[in-house]
């Protein structure tokens, strides 16, 4: 059967898992985490950094450092969310030739899609060198509230790193499917999920059926641990201030490493009841000494730090829950996903307001990727009870008068569906009518999502309300929403196709696959040549260790000495290889290595 | 150009007596008086300062040095390797504080290039902050403490009077740090100087190959082998306790040199010093 992989694309943890015989698990990295900072950074020589290694030098080069780049994958340059990162952000974002956005890093311009693959094709990467074999296939999890173009930007992002993104699905259901594994459940979920960046909240009903619908779903994209870890070094940086009167804000490398340390403390602190955050020689003195940081932190410390932030996730959670006029009695379960859902003070809200103990029945980290490997799995599989179909994310409909939001199809609509609605002019002897396609729950047509827009014109003049156009939406198998206006009297037609869009053309998608498939090569050849190597650089040193030995031992031999000249010559060889990075006789010479290896090894044993 | 030779500290141990030579001085047997290493370090010198015009008689070391790693002097003038003199260039730099005059080229006056100085809130300009931790039973913080209790190091500026014909020079007698640093302050002058900018690249390529040769393939693995509770006992700067703090013993030097955000050179400069004083080693 073949591999699928799920991908929890977040905000600033990704994870990936599979099923293997019939268990679903989680892929740990090279460095044995079973999430991967969904961070990329480019060197002051470069390269390319991803995952860990770019989150550890994401202070000290924050300009070239993007992190949640999540927040403006799919959005418009003049969106709200787009401002706010522009004015947050280390790193800089432009705006991109389509109205998109584009972020710069060492004078290169990125599309956040292509920025997003970097991050999925490092989770490519762990699954193939955990399985050995070369994935193709993946389902990937977004919020659930993300729109058409959103979730477009993130299957382009998957298409830009080799993927082919079977399915998107929202990241409630993948944390519900991962519940409900194996188990016959029938209820109505919340779904608590306070990650490292954004916070979410989705209420979702699991029919008996196998049919998760999320029946509302709400958040902070601007809330999460990192504003935690935030108040953390806030306190650290005041006692320091304190205690020796100096700002370590003002020092790059002091500041990287308390965000390190702080994250750190915060962590332990959900095991533990106290702390320490220990950092020698943080920052100069300016008298040529350099000062030292070593303070304990208390959980009631960080819970005081945070309280503020917890309670505004319980008052998203209590909107949320009015705003789909449900009751809290009407929650049958309460899942926590996302790792600050560990803090015992989390759990302590969550139950207080859900008047419920969450279940633990889910790991906060890897339960949404979970249940994209589940879905995965069931997709190529034959478990189609566990296949969820495709519906609409939002509701989709057109602007009336008075700016009003008049919905045809409405959110969470299996797909492909078609509906029809008449509507009449609104002014004596209009003869034409603007269709203005949106997208969106709002009543309010300005905060909902435009797709796109057309005018009917040729209409009979007549009194407002009198002539009839019938509006038909139709969702086809692939997505593609067709809006067709017909005037019923005349016949007279007009329509629009709307296909959602990251901002990215096809040309420009296919110039990243391009430049991200050279970059796998070149890496794919530098690793190469890097194991190559080091088992060469092995076997010379060990042949030069043996060397005087052996000397000693052959020296009364001509075919000693032969041997001698022969094992000098070749490790020259190999030196003179890795020196020119030349990896074929890098590989050629290494068999050679081995046997000279072997034989100095047999001669020295001899003797002794 | 005026060339004055800089004393560097004002307080220095006794010369021995003259029966005592260099290699048939006593031995202390460890662990040797710390206090009365560092009562004699900080006491004042009675000598008279030679005149600066007058040749340089060169020190013995202090009792004890030897402990400290430092190795004892011969009366044989040795000519010292391009490591060892980076790195007594750059304990150098970091000793001294630098001031830059308006508009002439001064020697003293080089900067590290990315050593953040922060001031310290409130402090007065002269440096008067506050004391650092100190740890009073170790060995190491009682000679620093004896140390930093001393006079001020004197400094003497040099003019010079054709800066790029200087870094030429330095740079021909294979002086890269010289060279470096006298490009870089020709360059705070006037940006666009193209020879400059070659030199400097020149020196930094020699000098970051220096480094990395010293320190073997960059795909080794440093560990710190200092256990965690007596890191802060340690004499290094912040930026060396920056670089430290990256070495978790899964990252390669590569690695760390990707992650630290320093410029490559400083880096590998801190990593081998770290190597030489076995803070650090190789797996």
């Amino acid at each position: 059967m073949e591999k699928v992989i799920g991908i929890d694309l977040g905000t600033t943890n990704s994870c990936v898992a599979i099923v293997e015989n019939g268990i679903p698990t989680v892929i740990p990295n090279r460095g044995g985490y079973k999430t991967t900072p969904s961070m990329v950074a480019v060197t002051e020589a470069g390269k390319r950094l991803v995952g860990h290694i770019a989150k550890r030098q994401a202070i000290t080069n924050a300009e070239n450092t993007v992190y949640a780049a999540k927040r403006l994958i799919g959005r418009k340059w003049n969106s709200p969310q787009v401002k706010n990162s522009v004015a947050t952000s280390s790193y800089r974002i432009v705006q991109g030739p389509h109205n998109d956005v584009r972020i710069v890093l060492r004078d290169k311009e990125y599309s956040v899609s292509e920025i997003s693959a970097m991050v999925l094709q490092e989770m490519k990467l762990i699954a193939e060198d955990y399985l050995g074999d070369e994935v193709g296939k993946a389902v990937i999890t977004v919020p659930a509230y993300f729109n058409d173009n959103q979730r477009q930007a993130t299957k382009d992002a998957g298409e830009i790193a080799g993927l082919d993104v079977i399915r998107i699905i929202n990241e409630p259901t993948a944390a519900a499917l991962s519940y409900g594994f194996g188990k016959n459940v029938e209820k109505t979920i919340a779904v608590y999920d306070f990650g490292g960046g954004t916070f979410d909240i989705s209420i979702l009903e699991i029919g008996s059926s196998g049919v998760f619908k999320v029946i509302a779903t709400a958040g902070d994209t601007f809330l999460g641990g990192e504003d935690v870890d935030a108040r953390v070094i806030d306190w650290l940086v005041q006692g320091f201030r304190e205690e020796h009167g100096m700002d370590l804000r003002q020092d790059r490398m002091a500041l990287q490493r308390l965000k390190d340390a702080a994250e750190k403390a915060k962590c332990e602190l959900s095991s533990v009841r106290e702390t320490e955050v220990n950092l020698p020689f943080i920052i100069s003195s300016g008298r040529n000494e350099a000062l030292h940081l070593q303070r304990t932190i208390d959980r009631q410390t960080l819970e005081g730090l945070s309280n503020d932030l917890i309670e505004r996730t319980v008052d998203i959670c209590r909107q949320t829950l009015a705003d789909a006029r449900l009751a809290k009695e009407d929650i049958e379960e309460v899942l926590l996903v996302g790792g600050m859902t560990r803090m015992p003070k989390i759990q302590l809200a969550v139950a207080e307001f859900f008047e419920r103990e969450p279940c633990k029945g889910v790991h906060p980290d890897e339960s949404v990727a979970l249940g994209a490997g589940i879905q995965g799995s069931a997709l190529v599989g034959d478990k189609h009870d566990m296949v969820l179909l495709d519906v609409t994310p939002h509701a989709l409909g057109i602007m009336t008068q008075g700016g009003y939001f008049e919905e045809l199809i409405p959110q969470n609509t299996t797909v492909p569906t078609h509906r029809t609605k008449i509507f009449t002019t609104s002014r004596d002897n209009q003869t034409a009518v603007k269709i203005v396609v949106m997208q969106g729950e709002s009543e309010r047509a300005e905060e909902d999502e435009l797709l796109g827009e057309f005018i009917l014109t040729g209409l009979r003049r007549a009194q407002k309300g009198t002539v009839e156009i019938e509006v038909n939406f139709e969702i086809n198998a692939d997505g593609i929403v067709s809006v067709h206006a017909k005037d019923l009297e005349t016949s007279k037609e007009q329509s629009i196709e709307v296909t959602a869009s990251s901002g990215l053309t096809r040309d420009e998608i296919r110039n990243m696959m391009e430049g991200a498939k050279d970059y796998m090569v070149e890496r794919r050849s530098t690793e190469e040549f890097e194991a190559a190597k080091q088992e060469a650089e092995r076997f010379v040193g060990e042949i030069e260790r043996l060397l005087p030995q052996v000397e000693q031992i052959v020296a009364a031999s001509d075919f000693g000495r032969d041997a001698i000249e022969k094992a000098r010559s070749i490790v020259a060889k190999a030196r003179s290889a890795i020196a020119k990075r030349d990896i074929a006789t890098v590989k050629g010479e290494i068999e050679g290595l081995s046997r000279t290896h072997r034989m100095f090894k047999g001669v020295v044993a001899k003797t002794h | 150009m005026t060339d004055k030779p800089s004393k560097k500290h004002d307080a220095r141990p006794p010369d021995p007596p003259d029966d005592v030579g260099e290699n048939d001085r006593p031995t202390l047997n460890p662990p040797f008086d710390v206090e009365a290493f560092a009562r004699v370090a900080s006491a004042p010198s009675e000598q008279p300062r030679a005149p600066s015009d007058a040749p340089t008689n060169r020190p013995p070391p202090p009792a004890g040095a030897a402990e400290f790693g430092l190795e004892p002097r011969t009366d044989r003038i040795t000519l010292t390797d391009e490591i060892e003199l980076e790195k007594a260039r750059a304990q150098s730099m970091a000793r001294s504080p630098r001031a830059l005059t308006s508009s002439a080229l001064s020697m003293a006056n080089a900067r590290s290039p990315s050593s953040p100085h922060v001031e310290p809130i409130g402090a007065s300009p002269e440096g008067d902050g506050p004391a650092p931790v100190a740890a009073p039973s170790s060995i190491e913080a009682a000679v620093l403490d004896a140390i930093g209790e001393s006079a001020p190091p004197e400094i003497t500026e040099r003019t010079i009077e054709d800066p790029v014909a200087e870094m030429r020079e330095r740079f021909s007698l294979g002086d890269y740090t010289g060279a470096l640093e006298m490009s870089e302050l020709i360059l705070a002058e006037e940006p666009e100087h193209l020879d400059a900018t070659e030199c400097g690249e020149n020196c930094r390529t020699v000098l970051e190959n220096m480094y990395a040769a010293r320190l073997g393939s960059l795909d080794r693995v440093p560990m710190v082998v200092v256990p965690r509770a007596q890191m802060r006992w340690l004499s290094m700067d912040h930026r060396a306790g920056f670089v430290l703090s990256l070495i978790d013993g899964s990252s390669s030097v590569e690695m760390i040199l990707d992650v630290s955000g320093m410029p490559k050179l400083d880096a590998l400069r801190i990593l081998h010093e770290l190597v030489q004083q076995k803070i650090v080693s190789f797996r």
